[in-house]
């Protein structure tokens, strides 16, 4: 997959490199923005007060 | 090696590399739990923070009032910050970093109120994790409000380190659970526990010990010195 991905980026390594941080880099920021608050009140981890339901 | 063992061991490395995958996005979620939501929730709860404390100083002493936050919670045991107090329980005000008075199921009085239950609630991880430390909270340590224009000190005399969140009885004006049967100034305060879930609720009940007026220099009381 990261193989295939990887071959598929134009350039030269230094050019393919770039782009692979630019792509991480922008994965992690979707997911901090946007994937994790979405998930984070689904999980049973940060509620706080008592409320019966 | 054969064209289909190729394919097979082509399979496997895909699917290797997903499970990497999946485990480095759950690593990226502790971060973002445990690091990430502070740094926003004490970003935003700076903010709010200064502008109530800048409409205090403009406005000089006088009524307390409510619009962006009632005031502030000093709880020496839980280090020297001083903690922002809102309106409400829903996750759109705590997750700013802020403790909120409960609304539902039991309403809370307000701490100027002659008699009822103070009743608070905040993260004990993430999101500012304003009540992290509550297990360190003993009988007799002090817990301080500081509304615009008083001091109310209130001390710690019960602590329930485990409880459902079914037990809406805590939040009673007269708290039954810790023990008093009669009207009082009472403060509750409300968290998740064991720490990093929220299997169960962890309790602590004080009661106003006395106030102070807040003079001009905001001198705060003894027990915050």
């Amino acid at each position: 997959m990261y193989g295939w991905i990887w071959r598929h980026l134009p350039g030269n390594a230094l050019v393919r490199a770039l782009i692979s941080v630019a792509l991480v880099l922008g994965i992690v920021y979707v997911l901090f923005q946007y994937v994790f608050p979405w998930a984070e009140p689904l999980l049973p981890f940060n509620d706080v007060t008592v409320d019966g339901q | 090696m054969s064209r289909a063992r190729n394919r097979i061991a082509g399979l496997i490395s895909v699917f290797g590399e997903l499970l990497i995958t999946a485990g480095l996005v759950l690593g990226l979620f502790v971060v973002y739990s445990l690091w990430w939501t502070n740094v926003l929730a004490d970003r935003a709860a700076d903010k709010e923070g200064a502008q109530v404390r800048g409409e205090w100083a403009d406005e000089g002493p006088g009524a307390l009032d409510t619009k962006g936050g009632l005031g502030f919670l000093h709880v020496p045991a839980f280090g020297g910050d001083e903690i922002l107090v809102k309106r409400g329980t829903e996750p759109s005000v705590l997750n700013n970093g802020v403790a909120g008075y409960y609304t539902e199921p039991v309403r809370s009085a307000l701490p100027q109120d002659e008699e009822g239950n103070f009743t608070l609630a905040a993260h004990r991880d993430g999101h500012g994790a304003k009540f992290h430390d509550i297990h360190k909270l003993k009988n007799g340590d002090p817990i301080v409000f500081e509304s615009k224009d008083t001091w109310y000190v209130y001390k710690v005399y019960k602590t329930l380190p485990e409880t459902t969140k079914y037990n809406v009885d805590v939040l009673q004006p007269v708290p039954g659970e810790s023990g008093k049967d009669k009207p009082g100034r009472y403060i509750t305060l409300t968290t998740c526990t064991p720490m990093y879930t929220s299997d169960y609720r962890y309790i602590v009940w004080g009661e106003l010990a006395r106030t102070e007026k807040v003079d001009a220099d905001r001198t705060p009381p003894v027990e915050l010195r």
